[in-house]
């Protein structure tokens, strides 16, 4: 596969992810791990060269000589294998964040197993650490056969066997070694945060490796979808295991921050939180693959987070279920100068009505899935209803998160109804009091008549963005989805979205200011939703068809990244995203179950 | 009366105020602890029993440490609230940073720590240093609770 590094930064679409369910790496298709934050998901990181290729941090390995790589995940595991190919032979490595299982292991491990293949390979691996956001360069020290990078309360050790003898030089530490076919050498990194480190001897790292392939194989076993497009739903299941962030149960967007949406743009945000509306389709995903615990986990935390605010909600968590995100800019330079790199997240302090019908949606689709709701959830939830039918009436800033708001977005009225309707649903079973009901069915049907008479275009045969107004908006594609009613007006703004928003299989959002400068790619989670959306309105081949080219768009380990730039299907922006695989799983699912 | 029913009396008293304020506290939005949640779901998954269950580990847990409380008075002779409470802030400082936030997950087969995998699920969220997943208020909170139940049980107990 061609490897394109554009000013030292590999394309998006050349990374990779290994998780363990508490924190996540991106590999480049050239073997550098160039994104890592430790210990958790959400914590600063200590390589950064995917934002800053001077500052940032990375831990390479590859070839001394010019080579050609090719990658796959080891079947149904997160364990990446890159084969390098060169002119004297060929070389396999494994990459794998390993999980407890032999021995006593690390805090966190990044294992790097290397293997001859054929001929001679003559390897390099480069070790450059540099802590909180390559604002802090390593202490270094060498104990025990192990080469020691210290900041503060954290160190990270990296044990080498059979990987040459360590140069140091200024800011890293460096080998070169040869592998015959055959050979093995082995590089593992472990960390430890306010604990001493772990020197683990080879044979357990590889044991924990074996492990760690054992165990995402069974997990992997264990789902169950036998529709169409099956390895990108079981691929998408497994990048969602590696977003859950396993000590609470919530998930992250994304595992990282500032990817632009634009090269060069300022639309860089951070997605390592925990969104609401992110929450109600992943629990849905996970009940539909059979993932019970995790999707019982995922509820779990979901109230417990709620716990401080409600009846109020919060857009987004942080995985310890605290409120405070506090925007901020870091000192690196951004994704092939894509400034700001941003930390935190500004959108934590806006008014966005749908996540009020995610909640409901999450708690319905959790009581269909054979969880009853416990008396206290009950009435939790029936103080939320009542605050929907308090807030319905008020502007917001929507799904999108604009920031020239706010507007009585269309979409957020609908999932009002929605709330209201689910609310109404689950009293009627008894998982809810029903003391408020009467006002809960007079609010939904006057939302309904409020999206009727407010939102609808005849002009433009389709409901508008806002109240009104003229403009499309793909977020309604999800109409369907919750079921909303006025199935001929829904089918037409389908019809709309794909008139007017659509370039090729990809689609826009919207095509107007969003109070945030500079250009947009295409979102793909609304190409996996036109898909559903045609599908749940009765265009089941169109839907279809258009899945298959969708799925093939892809990289070459079947991952998306939120965005593509729709002339060249370049990614944009944060990578893996949850929400793109949780729609693509939607998606496939809506399609299999109507063809 | 005996130091041995004061102190069960003190115990049961002062876990009575403890939990209701630590109760208040939550319903008022200034912590997500739920002691009883905590510990109920220890032995059990099911939300509904897991508090019934949780609170009644909670009060005889207030009344073992009632008996020590009253042990220790027995021993150096005396006891007054303030030396209870001040026993209670040392146990509010105990649980925050060992009890519920290292030796709690280490046993609770339902709370997640921060070696906890993709391997396993975790349905209760980590407490964290001094509690503070739970909210920033939580060690305030739970402070508060303890000496109150401090003072309430140096008070009761005679030695």
């Amino acid at each position: 596969m061609e490897l394109m590094r554009i000013d030292g930064y590999a394309r998006i679409e050349d990374y990779a992810l290994i998780g363990d369910g508490r924190t996540s790496a991106l590999v480049a298709l050239d073997g550098s791990v160039d994104w890592l934050c430790l210990p958790n998901l959400d914590s600063p990181s200590v390589f950064a060269a995917l934002l800053d290729r001077e500052r940032g941090g990375t831990f390479e390995l590859q070839p001394v000589d010019a080579f050609e790589a090719a990658r796959r995940y080891l079947p149904d595991t997160n364990v990446l294998e890159t084969t390098f190919t060169t002119s004297t032979g060929v070389v396999r490595v494994v990459d794998a964040l390993t999980l407890p299982g032999h021995g006593l292991e690390p805090m966190r491990e990044l294992a790097r197993s290397i293997e001859g293949v054929s001929g001679r390979v003559s390897m390099r691996w480069r070790f450059a650490p540099r802590f909180d956001y390559g604002r802090l360069a390593p202490r270094w020290e060498r104990r025990g056969g192990m080469i020691i990078a210290g900041c503060e309360g954290e160190s990270i050790a990296l044990s080498a066997w059979n990987a040459g003898t360590v140069v140091a030089t200024e800011g890293d530490r460096r080998g070169t070694f040869e592998l015959a076919a055959g050979e093995r050498a082995l590089l593992a990194m472990s960390t430890a945060y306010a604990e001493p480190l772990i020197a683990a001897p080879r044979r357990d790292v590889e044991a924990r490796l074996g492990h760690t392939i054992a165990f995402w194989k069974r997990w992997t076993d264990e789902r169950h979808y036998e529709g169409p497009w099956k390895e990108a739903v079981r691929r998408s299941a497994l990048v969602l295991k590696m977003l859950i962030f396993a000590a609470s149960g919530a998930s992250v967007a994304a595992p990282t921050t500032s990817l632009p949406e634009s090269i060069g743009g300022t639309r860089n945000w951070d997605y390592r939180f925990c969104w609401i509306r992110d929450s109600n389709f992943l629990i849905d995903a996970l009940l539909d693959l059979g993932c019970y615990d995790e999707a019982r986990s995922l509820f779990w935390w979901f109230m417990h987070a709620t716990a401080l605010t409600e009846p109020a909600l919060h857009v987004l968590y942080r995985l310890d279920g605290g409120t405070r995100a506090t925007e901020r800019e870091l000192p690196l330079s951004g994704y092939r100068q894509s400034r700001p790199a941003r930390v935190g997240n500004g959108a934590v302090d806006q008014l966005q009505l749908d996540i009020y019908g995610a909640l409901f949606e999450t708690a319905w689709l959790y009581s269909k899935g054979h969880h009853s709701l416990d008396h206290d959830t009950g009435v939790v939830l029936a103080r939320v209803a009542n605050r929907v039918c308090d807030i319905w009436r008020c502007p917001d800033s929507g799904i999108w998160e604009v920031r020239n708001g706010p507007f009585h977005f269309t979409h957020s009225k609908a999932m009002c109804w929605g709330a209201l309707h689910r609310a109404v649903r689950l009293a009627e079973q008894g998982e809810l009091p029903a003391r408020h009901v009467d006002r809960w069915r007079k609010e939904s049907a006057a939302i309904l008549d409020f999206i009727d008479t407010r939102c609808w275009s005849e002009s433009r045969r389709s409901y508008t963005r806002v109240a009104g107004d003229e403009t499309l908006d793909a977020s309604l594609l999800m109409l369907p989805t919750i079921r909303f009613p006025s199935h001929e007006r829904v089918r037409a703004t389908v019809d709309a979205i794909s008139r007017g928003l659509r370039h090729d299989d990809f689609v826009y959002r919207y095509r107007v200011d969003d109070g945030v400068p500079g250009n947009e790619g295409c979102f793909l989670n609304c190409s996996f939703w036109l898909v559903s959306a045609l599908a749940r309105t009765g265009r089941v081949d169109q839907a279809a068809s258009m899945m298959d080219r969708l799925v093939a768009r892809a990289n070459d380990v079947g991952l998306y990244s939120e965005e593509v730039e729709p002339a060249n299907g370049t990614f944009l922006g944060n990578f893996p995203q949850a929400l793109v695989h949780l729609a693509l799983i939607e998606a496939a699912i809506a399609v299999g179950k109507r063809s | 009366m005996s130091v041995f029913w004061s102190a069960f009396g003190g115990g049961f008293l002062g876990t009575v105020v403890m939990t209701t304020l630590m109760r208040s506290a939550a319903e008022m939005g200034f912590t997500r602890m739920d002691l009883a949640f905590l510990l109920g779901t220890a032995a059990t998954d099911n939300r509904r029993t897991a508090k019934v269950v949780g609170y009644l580990f909670h009060f005889a847990l207030g009344i073992a440490f009632a008996l020590l409380y009253g042990g220790f008075f027995a021993a150096i002779g005396w006891s007054s609230w303030w030396l209870g409470a001040l026993i209670g802030a040392l146990q509010a400082l105990f649980t925050a940073t060992v009890l519920v936030n290292v030796l709690l997950p280490a046993v609770h087969p339902r709370i997640g720590t921060p070696e906890t995998g993709a391997d396993e699920i975790a349905l209760v969220e980590p407490p964290g240093f001094l509690m503070l997943n739970y909210g920033r208020n939580t060690f305030l909170v739970t402070l508060v609770a303890h000496i109150a139940y401090g003072a309430i049980v140096g008070w009761a107990v005679r030695v």
